[in-house]
């Protein structure tokens, strides 16, 4: 949802001449919006600006993005860091993950994100 | 996992390693679990503005998606499960010369694979602030702007997103870096 987010006021600040660019980790869904500049690194959520207590790793990142930010030729363009999470890329594999989950777990999630709701639902409206 | 021998002949790389699609990985996670898909905000047209200074002399805005932590709202420490308690619904902003204490324990990061431990991996604050102090950027919008995740498209873009842009014009800013958690 947070890259759905950013990637709509991108699009409302560009399209009122402020120049813009997403530093992301979800490709699919910030490309499936529609967006002027991206920078994807294939990281697990949570690191789109670099790799935790890695200073080399985020200065590169936000580095690349302002380069980004300067140069992209035109809308949708996306470039991918070249940074890996690590060698072995098996941790793409477990995000909702259903083939690990058994019924009675599949259940739990259901009630789980049931209360999850219901305590947003109450904050929002107390908001 | 292990790596076909084929793969290892031809140096491919592995099938699953490309980009997670988590559209799909959501889509048939929620139907699993009982709930309608949801509908992602799609777009044929893409807006484009050329950086209209250089960006040495350019005001850079920071936008992101994390919250400011909430005293009363419960665990939102590195490794705290889901906390929609710590949630926001409205667009908020802090001065950008602080070292705001901001957290995501309000949205679905990769729980299994990172802890949200170092506030630099989703706020890249101190970096952009080493960026206008370098002289790579002319300098940093005066406010770090948050905006709340909703499900609702509608209020995001009827309200949220129209609330950002005045913020960001308020502030004098001629890119912005978004930041997503």
């Amino acid at each position: 949802m947070c890259h759905q987010t950013v990637s709509l006021v991108a699009r409302h600040l560009e399209a009122h001449g402020i120049a813009t660019v997403i530093m992301g980790c979800a490709k699919d869904i910030v490309e499936h919006c529609g967006v002027p500049r991206f920078v994807f690194s294939d990281f697990p959520l949570g690191n789109s600006a670099g790799r935790p207590f890695d200073v080399a790793s985020q200065t590169q990142t936000l580095e690349l993005a302002l380069r980004v930010l300067e140069s992209a030729p035109g809308a949708r363009t996306t470039v991918q860091s070249p940074l890996r999470w690590n060698a072995d890329a098996a941790w793409k594999l477990d995000y909702l993950d259903l083939t690990k989950l058994s019924p009675e777990k599949i259940a739990e999630r259901r009630k789980e994100f049931d209360e999850v709701k219901s305590i947003a639902r109450g904050k929002r409206e107390a908001s | 996992m292990t790596t076909l021998a084929s793969e290892t002949k031809t140096g491919f790389a592995a099938e699953h390693d490309a980009p997670i699609p988590y559209m799909q990985r959501t889509r048939d996670y929620y139907m699993a679990l009982g709930y309608n898909p949801y509908r992602w905000a799609h777009f044929a047209d893409v807006p484009f503005t050329p950086l209209p200074a250089p960006l040495d002399r350019a005001r850079v805005a920071l936008i992101t998606t994390a919250a400011p932590f909430q005293p009363e709202a419960g665990d939102q420490g590195p490794r705290a499960p889901y906390n929609a308690g710590a949630k926001f619904y409205k667009v908020y902003s802090i001065s950008s010369a602080s070292v705001p204490d901001l957290r995501i324990s309000h949205v679905g990061y990769d729980r299994l694979h990172t802890t949200a431990e170092d506030i630099n991996t989703y706020l890249p604050l101190a970096r952009l602030k080493a960026a206008a102090a370098a002289g790579r950027i002319g300098s940093l919008g005066p406010r770090v702007h948050g905006a709340p995740t909703n499900r609702s498209h509608r209020v995001t873009m009827e309200t949220d997103v129209p609330e950002m842009l005045r913020r960001c014009q308020e502030d004098g800013v001629d890119a912005a870096v978004l930041v997503p958690s």
